[in-house]
């Protein structure tokens, strides 16, 4: 209370200013006895009446040991400082206290005043600012509008090391300069929030993502003087991301040079996905995905009628599409359910364009047939040899003889010529029906009728020559596009073989057993003989040429007319034999292709087939 | 026709016709003749009187030529016998290989079927070594160019001796 307070005012202030301030005052006297204080005094630290300063604020009975009062009666100066007591509750408090001398008369420091002020809850708070800076979980730091870091805390510690002081460019990103318009200089510039991504470097060296915000700290004259920044390391994400990234593009180049056409299709009908062979089989060039009425009109109806489930199949061996232009595709087609979770996302489709595949087939069946002919002209060409020699022995006999007046050899030169005569007309005539190009005449029929009746046809010839002969016929065996003729004559060259086989072995009687049945796709015949059997060269040679072990009895072309037949069906003759126990041969005809090769047969040769009708 | 030859011939052939023709042919030519329907067969002919030459068909039912020739080496008394291959088969896929197997290991001496007697015989007589009546087999080809290389050489004398010759013929 000294210069500047009117002289009117000094009464008045006097105890109200001690009431007034927002301290909580106390006046000591040299004792430390508490001699006055005010109201907020005795709120905060209770009654002080008779009672000394360090019992009150610090719950002593004795002096503190370093106490400031004494200090200022010592020396009358002002002091401050920060202090911990006990409130009136008996609680741990925070103040911080000025204490200011009272001189008396003879300018000795008669009183302190000591004016505390409560720090406790803003001790508190910082506290806890403290523990949340150090301890979360992103890396943070403080710093400057140099880019110092003035503060990190541990997860910034753990990751970059002690690097208070150095440029926040140089620890994270090892570099020399600033980077440029980084979160941290906009919110210097604006004093805004931003986010943003970056790329850094661990102190182990290693590249590291991050997704950083920074913040505006405080603020002096010219603008922010401290920014925080917070930054969530997002490598192990990044490397997620960049694994599904990875994923995503080898499954997506897998699709798309897939040479199958493959589509997905969503629960409504619209495309999501058409790789390029799909757009190439579907002819469909725009940019937008087909969908909906387009679609069904597309694809196999049976496809629309049957979605399959998750993880169920839908599969057509053979069907058909139509494109965009409106032509028809053949295609194996196969349709998948996909799911995710619980969630159907509608349809994966594949499709395997058959043209190419049906036309080479086409081509394979043709050389087969070539294949066959090219051996038939090799054997042929032998058996002519053989013809011609006898020719030439015949004409020699006759030769000789007609010198020699030899009647005998003249007659025997005249049967030679003879029986090599009947041998070419036979053979010619063999031959003309083995190599008559026709395609076979396919016609549904049932394969277990034809096997009756030709079965049938030799059971007498078979009884007379003490052979049995048996048909047992598959049940499962179905109709099939066959041509009726080929099989029979299949059928009666095998049979006649099996009786010949029969015949042929060293002790009387035996059997031949006709079958028939269904077995993976394929319809098969067979014909089974107890009989001589034929040893392995034997067997290497039974399709090759004219091979015959019948003497002049054979052409040596029943079976190479069977082979020839069994192959325009798109089948497959073999034989198993074991010299002196017997010999099966065995003809399997895969259905597929036996309905493919009808359904090309009655498309290319229609005309012809007219064409044959009105000849007969 | 011809006097007597002191050699024996086993011709093996499937076909009766083949060999009754072959037969008649060498007979014809003097020679003594045997045949043999398969390979088993000759082996036992073979066996039982070897004869001076083979002639043998290569694919036969039951035993074949080239199954026959094979045993046939592996017998010490009999492996030098000469055989001559009449086939029909040299160059098909049921012959190819046993014709190959026996032209290059074996007699290498081969005639294709269709024959005609002359060519047939004359091979014979080659195979025995009786290469002197074979000039007769030769084809003209053959004697007009060794007339032309014996004119070349040939001195006064003797072409006056050969002009002689074929005026006497003609």
């Amino acid at each position: 209370m000294s210069a500047g307070v009117p002289e009117e005012l000094e009464p008045l202030l006097g105890q109200n200013l001690l009431e007034h301030v927002p301290f909580n005052v106390a006046v000591i006297n040299r004792d430390f006895e508490i001699v006055a204080a005010n109201q907020n005094f005795r709120q905060f630290f209770g009654n002080w009446e008779g009672r000394r300063c360090h019992e009150v604020f610090k719950g002593i009975r004795v002096r503190c040991p370093h106490c400031r009062a004494a200090a200022v009666f010592e020396d009358g100066l002002v002091r401050v400082s920060d202090e911990t007591g006990i409130d009136r509750h008996g609680r741990r408090c925070h103040y911080v206290v000025h204490l200011a001398p009272l001189r008396g008369p003879t300018g000795e420091v008669e009183y302190v005043i000591e004016m505390t002020t409560d720090l406790t809850e803003t001790r508190h708070w910082q506290q806890q600012y403290n523990l949340v800076f150090e301890r979360m979980p992103s890396l943070a730091c403080v710093i400057d509008r140099d880019f110092r870091i003035v503060r990190a805390n541990e997860k910034f510690r753990e990751k970059f090391g002690e690097v208070e002081g150095q440029h926040c460019y140089r620890v994270c990103k090892r570099r020399n300069e600033p980077c440029g318009r980084c979160p941290a200089a906009l919110t210097f510039e604006d004093g805004q929030e931003h986010t943003g991504r970056q790329e850094g470097v661990s102190k182990e060296g290693t590249p590291t993502y991050y997704v950083v915000t920074t913040s505006p700290l405080s603020r002096g004259d010219a603008g922010v003087e401290h920014v925080i920044e917070m930054a969530t390391d997002i490598t192990p994400i990044r490397e997620l991301e960049m694994r599904l990234q990875e994923a995503h593009d080898f499954y997506e180049a897998l699709i798309r040079n897939a040479a199958t056409a493959i589509l997905a299709v969503d629960n409504n009908d619209r495309v999501r996905v058409m790789n390029p062979a799909a757009r190439e089989l579907l002819a469909w060039s725009a940019a937008r995905l087909p969908s909906g009425r387009r679609l069904r009109t597309w694809l196999p109806e049976e496809f629309f009628r049957r979605k399959p489930l998750d993880g169920d199949v839908v599969q057509l061996p053979e069907t058909a599409v139509r494109n965009a232009r409106g032509e028809t595709v053949p295609v194996r087609f196969t349709a998948v359910g996909m799911k995710s979770g619980a969630k159907s996302l509608g349809h994966a489709v594949f499709m395997e364009d058959l043209r190419e595949l049906k036309r080479l087939e086409q081509e394979k069946l043709e050389a087969e047939r070539l294949g066959a002919v090219g051996q038939t002209v090799a054997g042929l060409a032998h058996t002519i040899k053989n013809v011609l020699m006898g020719l030439e022995g015949g004409m020699y006999m006759l030769d000789t003889g007609l010198r020699r007046s030899d009647a005998e050899r003249i007659i025997n030169g005249w049967e030679v010529l003879r029986r090599n005569f009947d041998k070419i007309t036979a053979l010619v005539k063999d031959f003309l029906s083995f190599a008559k190009g026709r395609l076979p005449d396919f016609q549904t029929v049932d394969p277990n009728s034809i096997a009756h009746d030709v079965v049938e046809l030799y059971r007498d010839a078979a009884r007379r020559q003490g052979v049995q002969l048996r048909f047992e016929p598959g049940f499962d065996v179905r109709p099939a596009p066959l041509d009726p003729d080929g099989m029979e004559t299949c059928l009666t060259n095998l049979i006649s073989n099996g009786i010949d086989a029969v015949m042929m072995r060293e002790e009387p009687g035996g059997s031949v057993v006709v079958r028939t049945r269904e077995e993976d796709g394929d319809l098969v015949f067979e014909v089974s003989d107890d009989g001589c059997g034929m040893d392995w060269e034997t067997k290497g040679k039974i399709f090759t040429t004219f091979f015959t072990t019948k003497g002049g009895k054979g052409t040596g072309l029943g079976l190479l007319t069977t082979r020839k037949i069994v192959q325009e069906h798109g089948g497959r003759i073999d034989v198993e034999s074991t010299p002196g126990k017997g010999t099966t041969f065995r003809i399997r005809l895969p259905r597929r292709r036996l309905e493919a090769l009808a359904a090309a047969a009655k498309r290319s040769s229609g005309p012809e087939a007219n064409h044959e009708q009105s000849n007969r | 026709m011809s006097s007597r030859i002191d050699k024996r011939i086993l011709v093996v052939d499937d076909e009766e016709d083949v060999r009754d023709y072959l037969k008649a042919a060498l007979e014809d030519a003097g020679f003594e003749v045997e045949t043999a329907c398969d390979g088993l067969e000759a082996l036992e002919k073979v066996r039982a009187h070897p004869p001076d030459l083979i002639s043998l068909d290569l694919v036969m039912p039951r035993h074949s030529g080239a199954k026959f020739y094979r045993e046939l080496q592996k017998d010490k008394a009999l492996h030098r016998i000469p055989v001559l291959i009449v086939t029909g088969h040299a160059r098909d896929e049921l012959g190819r290989a046993d014709f190959e197997e026996l032209t290059m290991s074996g007699p290498g001496v081969y005639l294709e079927k269709p024959v005609r007697p002359a060519a047939y015989v004359a091979a014979v007589r080659k195979l025995l070594g009786m290469e002197a009546e074979e000039a007769a087999q030769r084809p003209p080809e053959d004697l007009k160019q060794e007339l032309e290389d014996a004119l070349k050489k040939a001195d006064r004398v003797a072409l006056q001796r050969a002009l002689d010759a074929l005026k006497d013929r003609s």
